[in-house]
């Protein structure tokens, strides 16, 4: 189709030429009010971004916000999960779908109602008695158990709920949160590397670069045939003179850029099948 | 003083101004009296008209430069109204309609909050460069208008080199801006007077080159010769003879005085406030004010080159000429009415308010008598006043004149406007290409087919 330069422009210009002499939108506030119900708090609406995308992130500042709790949130982490909740048990809504299914008697397809693995709550007991089952205290319990467990088990962020008193989403939304907190094992070698603003200040950019390079995949994750997996650590202003970087838990001094790339490389190769080239 | 103090208190606000300027009047009365029977007064304006008369240049150095000045504050107001009402509207707005009647004094309100605000000079700045910068940018904007010609006889000086004088100070802006931006001690307007500096010496080239083959048209640079060039009716303009000059003078002209799309020197939403990012209070409403007058000469200036200036798209006279008839000279003598003229002054309004009030009250049978009366003398001033408008229009071309630059002025500015509203800003690689590697080739274009046209043609 042949286009005529300059057409785009005469039409944005005969656009804001009808504007400029069509009906005005402004409702002159003070002197003329809108005829709307005095019920009338707002809609409530969920918006989706251009790509079709629920805009919501799930930060649940409206459900606590609202003061009759007639706003509650429910739903699933991006996995399929958890169920996490806002607001009082009763409210617990379901997905209008599963409702109905339910209610005919078979079962429902859905992974978090596949019942999570039992663990021993043994050190998880002790560490809720050190912290003295402080809510508060939510970060420092959440670490400690992905120090004792190696990452945090859905029971044992049911315990902690139960144990302290906090609801399961706020647990949840704090452990997500946290890069270095995970909710899955992780697979392989593990290199951990520090993300406080001390340690990114000696050096950790660069480190992380010639980490996420060497390693095929971003921090946190896992690289792509699942031999080496970086996390997100937190140094706690251990290392006042470096970059705080583990490997598999164990800390490392003096590392370099190019060392560490040199680590990551000789791991992932390490794991490698013979034979592949 | 305790003897005025109880009676000042007891004034109301109105009396507070009322009697002060009630005894200033007698003051100056007695004083005028007495230099009327001593003979000084008369002395005074006897020797003022004698130096005026053997000085007319000075005169009209003096008269031309306070109407200039005089003249840029009700056109800065007008246009910063004009650009807040006008933007509103195409954004399906209504815009300010609390100040004044329909928001007009809204301008003038900014004004007063700039006069209120602090004058801030930044730690560190070269005081006399900050000082001076929006004076500078503001002298250039008002020294450019001196060679605008309003109506035939109309202007402050007819310069033969007058247009190369207009662009030669209105590229003395760039010294301006580059000392607020200098002189500022912050890197962001140091940037923005850069970028402005470069921006503007940019497109003085474009800008310069695409009014060369009008000058070989008109045969002078003399903007007063210019306008006379294009008289006849409208296609004698040159805008329809130098269409591609035109539109290369609009773009580049609209770079020039910082219009959008080519605003990037004061880009708000990139580089802060430019050059000005420093300034605040009254310098800072200088450039604002700089802006808004640089705004009307553009368009004075695209009217005056390019669309015909003080000339009637339509030339009447001609017109009927060509058709075989002629156009009755309108001259109405006052004096020649004699005692009828007072009859007229005395009689006038008070027949033509109740003449007029009639039709209102029995239109509006639910006012009063009293307000019905009002608005008849209202309607009376506004049919003498159109009456007298259409008189002087017809009777002086000096009107006349002023009425259509100022008509294609402000429909000008409406434009400008009307551009700022509707289009994005563009980047600064596109800006610097763009007037580069486009309108440089095509104002150079404009000036070869131009001279071959001119050879051609004679």
């Amino acid at each position: 189709m042949f286009r005529i330069p300059g057409m785009g422009l005469a039409k944005g210009m005969a656009t804001t030429l009808i504007r400029f002499f069509e009906r005005k939108a402004t409702v002159q506030y003070p002197e003329v009010r809108q005829d709307i119900s005095p019920h009338h708090r707002g809609r409530l609406v969920l918006l989706y971004d251009e790509w079709g995308a629920l805009k919501c992130e799930t930060c649940f500042q409206c459900a606590q916000a609202c003061p009759i709790e007639c706003i509650d949130m429910g739903g699933v982490d991006t996995k399929n999960r958890y169920h996490i909740h806002w607001g009082p048990p009763e409210q617990y809504a379901e997905r209008r779908e599963e409702s109905a299914l339910r209610r005919s008697g078979r079962p429902v397809p859905d992974r978090t109602f596949i019942p999570f693995d039992p663990i021993d709550v043994g050190p998880l007991d002790r560490i809720l008695e050190e912290e003295d089952y402080d809510p508060g205290h939510m970060l420092a319990i959440l670490e400690k158990t992905q120090a004792a467990y190696g990452h945090l088990p859905v029971a044992a962020l049911k315990h902690i709920s139960h144990a302290t008193g906090a609801w399961y989403a706020e647990i949840y939304g704090t452990a997500s949160y946290y890069e270095h907190l995970r909710f899955e094992l992780p697979a392989g070698r593990r290199i951990g590397l520090c993300r406080c603003p001390s340690c990114t200040l000696l050096g950790g950019g660069r480190l992380r670069e010639a980490l996420e390079a060497a390693a095929g995949t971003s921090l946190p994750g896992t690289s792509p045939e699942g031999a080496l997996s970086l996390e997100a650590i937190d140094c706690h202003g251990d290392s006042p003179t470096e970059p705080f970087v583990t490997l598999d838990g164990e800390a490392r001094q003096g590392v370099t850029p190019a060392s560490l790339a040199e680590l990551a490389t000789s791991l992932r190769a390490a794991a490698a099948r013979p034979g592949r080239a | 003083m305790t003897v005025m103090a109880r009676p000042w208190r007891r004034l109301t606000p109105t009396g507070r101004i009322a009697v002060p300027l009630l005894v200033l009047l007698v003051l100056l009365g007695l004083l005028g009296f007495l230099g009327l029977v001593t003979g000084i007064i008369p002395g005074l304006v006897d020797f003022v008209l004698r130096l005026a008369g053997a000085n007319p240049g000075i005169v009209r150095f003096i008269v031309a430069a306070v109407a200039v000045l005089l003249l840029s504050i009700p056109i800065a107001f007008i246009n910063g109204y004009a650009e807040l009402k006008v933007i509103a509207l195409m954004q399906s707005r209504i815009g300010p309609n609390r100040v004044g009647p329909f928001g007009t004094l809204q301008a003038v309100f900014h004004g007063f909050k700039m006069l209120a605000k602090e004058d801030f000079t930044p730690l560190g700045a070269d005081r006399p460069a900050f000082t001076l910068a929006p004076v500078v940018v503001f002298l250039t904007v008002v020294l450019s208008f001196l060679v605008i010609p309003f109506a035939p006889g109309l202007y402050g000086a007819d310069l033969n080199v007058g247009l190369l004088y207009f662009f030669a100070v209105g590229g003395l802006s760039v010294v301006g801006l580059l000392m607020a931006g200098w002189s500022s001690f912050n890197k962001y307007s140091l940037l923005g007077g850069l970028r402005s500096a470069a921006q503007i010496v940019s497109y003085e080239i474009p800008l310069t080159l695409s009014v060369v083959g009008l000058v070989m048209l008109a045969g002078t640079m003399s903007l007063n010769g210019i306008v006379e060039a294009q008289g006849g009716q409208f296609w004698h303009w040159y805008v329809f003879q130098q269409p591609l000059g035109f539109a290369i003078f609009f773009i580049a002209v609209s770079a020039e005085a910082n219009r959008t799309p080519f605003d990037l020197t004061e880009a708000d939403s990139e580089i802060v406030a430019g050059y000005m990012t420093e300034y605040s209070g009254m310098r800072f409403g200088f450039f604002y004010f700089a802006e808004y007058v640089s705004l009307f000469i553009i368009s004075a200036l695209t009217a005056v080159l390019f669309l015909g200036g003080w000339h009637a798209p339509v030339d009447i006279h001609a017109l009927a000429s060509f058709f075989g008839l002629t156009v009755p000279a309108l001259s109405i003598d006052p004096g020649s009415l004699g005692v009828g003229l007072l009859l007229l002054i005395t009689l006038g309004p008070l027949i033509g308010t109740l003449l007029l009030t009639v039709p209102v009250a029995l239109w509006r049978t639910d006012w009063s008598i009293w307000r019905a009366l009002l608005v008849g003398f209202l309607l009376f001033n506004v049919a003498v006043g159109a009456l007298i408008t259409i008189y002087a229009y017809v009777a002086s071309e000096v009107v006349a004149g002023v009425f259509w630059v100022m008509a294609k002025t402000f429909t000008l500015v409406f434009v400008f406007i009307w551009i700022r509203t509707t289009l994005p800003r563009v980047r600064v690689d596109q800006l610097m290409a763009f007037a580069w590697k486009w309108l440089l080739p095509a104002a150079l274009l404009n000036i070869f087919v131009t001279a071959a046209a001119i050879v051609v043609l004679s």
